[in-house]
């Protein structure tokens, strides 16, 4: 059985359908807003977090350079290096314990030339054999000659790079007396990894080659320790930081492991979304005020109606009840459009930003749908109360008098 | 239909108890104006019997439509006291007047007031939903239809789509549905041709043979006639009755 005050309600938005359709398209746009922008933020993290799993074994250590100790204490010689040192090295093996991989890296900047085509990038420098212990290569062989290098997959693909080109290192200067390697290998895409080594854009180079061209012999820019056993993680990350950083107010390295800066990522990329939420939450907080004014107008429309209701021995919450039916109604009118609206939209936005829409179905992306409908008609419901709280409260003899 | 037969029924109709169904007690209404206050009502005592045909008169301020409001419970008084069935208005809660202008009081108004949004048969159903949460599914609402001269297609059809006439009779069919001891009728023929008016105050004058207590506010004599009893108001007294 239908009720009544439904049904009225019903009536009421047909009859004014075209004022309901408008105010519920503000629904519908602050619905598609927050969806919307809500999966792009939960579709950016969640692709995040799958790139920075690749290398979740791994501690990566930096030299902590930027710190700078208590206040008042003076800069330490240890911290102002620019490298993990050959005996900060050393201790980090002794600490790590056996099994685990210890991988020294260094790491530049650089400008190169393929060809005649010039191009930016980053240079690492490995040990071959320190190479294929975490890097996997889709064409070609590892390093073996000095001028041996390996390229990542965006270089590979940008510039057509075969087995056998060379490269030109360096900032390009017409007079060609820039070191050259050439390419043995193509490394697999590795993406956003959280070893801090994203060799996509990156040329990889013998440590040889390296620091004969760019120096700082023994001064890594970082260390990662790949560990055997990923469930004793923390305790390598405790050992490495007592036996290297022993005085804990000044500590000349800095440690991280993958969840912390897995955690550090998806906090920013969490706030970020948090933000762009709120953005589409100012279109609800609109939508809100166009169905609060439509309310508005139905009640001031039916003043005579509300006092015949009243007259005859409607109760005041049946009348508030007909009212918030109405709000309902441009509510799910509104938050069903939009959420259908936002599937459309959210997965192209999605598609548009991010280049993938892989992660677009997963429940915790595709939660923002149904989330943002509820929102959209609590919204709506909200709206309403006013309005139906002044049509229940009524004197129903002036609204019976009324024209 | 035979006033003086009225009459003669009226008088020591079996059933009717001694204990007023209306009773105003010293009943003032002072509305508060910039000007000052305008005494609407003023001192009035009144008691109306159940099964009574009573006619309301008085010149345009004398009161009529402020005692109709009291005696509907739309309003109460600024003092004295007002007995519904033997109910003290004045110490009902908000709620209590609702149920008894929805139980009690049946209203047939001069501008017919139905629900716009809901056909005839559903203005008629409407006051048994309120008093029965449910749907009619006992036929009553389309009986007291039948009763005052609306059929079924007729009741299908939205207010607007009927004529005065025949709205004042879905209004009298809604007003009589939860069988009401009182009808308040506030010039139920005033926006009717005098024929109309006459099928109207027929009904009214079959419902008071049936029992019910009817009480009618009117301008025209000839419409007061109907009535057993006449009570004439000036200035918010009671100057005849």
């Amino acid at each position: 059985m239908r009720d009544i005050f439904f049904d009225l309600s019903v009536r009421s938005v047909r009859l004014n359908f075209l004022r309901s359709m408008l105010a519920s398209i503000g629904i519908v746009i602050g619905v598609v807003a927050i969806s919307s922008m809500g999966m792009l933020g939960t579709n950016m993290q969640l692709q995040v977090k799958d790139q920075l799993s690749t290398g979740a074994d791994t501690l990566v250590i930096t030299n902590d350079a930027v710190r700078f100790g208590p206040p008042g204490s003076t800069i330490d010689s240890s911290s102002t290096s620019t490298g993990i040192t050959k005996t900060q090295l050393l201790k980090i093996k002794q600490s790590a314990g056996t099994g685990n991989t210890i991988i020294p890296i260094y790491r530049s900047s650089t400008e190169f030339t393929l060809g005649s085509v010039n191009g930016r990038g980053t240079v690492y420098g490995l040990a071959p054999n320190d190479v294929t212990s975490f890097l996997t290569l889709s064409n070609g062989t590892n390093l073996d000659g000095m001028n041996d290098a390996l390229v990542g997959s965006t270089i590979a693909s940008n510039f057509n790079v075969k087995i056998g080109s060379r490269i030109h290192i360096g900032k390009a200067n017409g007079s060609e007396t820039r070191p050259v390697v050439r390419v043995v290998g193509i490394i697999e895409e590795r993406g956003t990894s959280s070893d801090n080594v994203n060799t996509d854009n990156a040329i990889v180079v013998s440590r040889d080659w390296y620091t004969d061209h760019y120096g700082g012999e023994d001064q890594y820019t970082q260390v990662n320790v790949i560990v055997k056993d990923i469930d004793t993680i923390s305790e390598v990350k405790t050992a490495i930081d007592a036996k290297v950083n022993k005085d804990p107010d000044s500590p000349v390295i800095r440690i991280q492991d993958a969840s912390s800066r897995l955690s550090s990522i998806t906090s920013t990329l969490s706030t970020m979304t948090t933000f762009i939420l709120a953005i589409g939450a100012i279109s609800l907080l609109v939508a809100a005020t166009s169905i609060f004014n439509v309310m508005m107008m139905s009640v001031n429309e039916r003043v005579q109606e509300i006092g015949i209701l009243l007259s005859i021995g409607t109760e005041q919450g049946e009348v508030r009840r007909m009212f918030l039916y109405e709000a309902l109604i441009l509510g799910i009118l509104g938050g069903c459009i939009g959420g259908i609206c936002s599937l459309v939209i959210g997965y192209s936005v999605v598609g548009a930003m991010i280049g993938s829409t892989a992660y677009f179905f997963l429940p915790e992306s595709i939660i923002y749908i149904p989330a943002g409908m509820i929102i959209g008609i609590v919204v709506c419901i909200i709206s309403g109360l006013y309005p139906a709280w002044r049509a229940s409260n009524m004197d129903p003899i002036d609204a019976l008098r009324s024209e | 239909m035979d006033l003086n037969k009225i009459e003669e029924e009226t008088v020591g109709r079996p059933g009717m108890t001694e204990i007023p169904l209306i009773r105003l007690a010293d009943v003032s209404k002072v509305y508060p104006l910039e000007s000052g206050d305008f005494t609407a009502l003023n001192h009035i005592s009144l008691d109306i019997m159940e099964g009574e045909f009573v006619a309301l008169m008085g010149p345009s301020g004398s009161g009529k439509s402020t005692m109709m409001n009291q005696i509907g419970i739309l309003d109460v008084p600024t003092t004295g006291e007002l007995y519904i069935a033997g109910k003290n208005v004045a110490r009902m809660t908000k709620l209590e007047r609702t149920h008894m202008r929805r139980d009690t009081i049946g209203y047939i108004f001069q501008k017919f007031y139905l629900i716009p949004l809901l056909t005839a048969y559903e203005n008629v159903e409407y006051p048994l939903i309120l008093k029965y949460k449910k749907r009619d599914t006992t036929g009553k609402a389309d009986a007291i239809l039948n009763s005052v001269g609306i059929d079924r297609v007729m009741s299908a059809h939205r207010p607007t789509q009927l004529s005065g006439g025949q709205q004042q009779r879905v209004a009298i069919a809604r007003a009589l549905v939860n069988d009401p001891k009182i009808l308040l009728c506030d010039e139920p023929t005033g926006n009717l041709d005098r024929k109309t008016g006459y099928q109207i105050m027929e009904i009214l004058v079959g419902l008071y043979e049936k029992g019910k207590t009817v009480i009618l506010v009117t301008h025209d004599p000839k419409i007061a006639e109907y009535a057993k009893r006449t009570i004439t108001l000036e200035d918010g007294r009671i100057v005849e009755s």
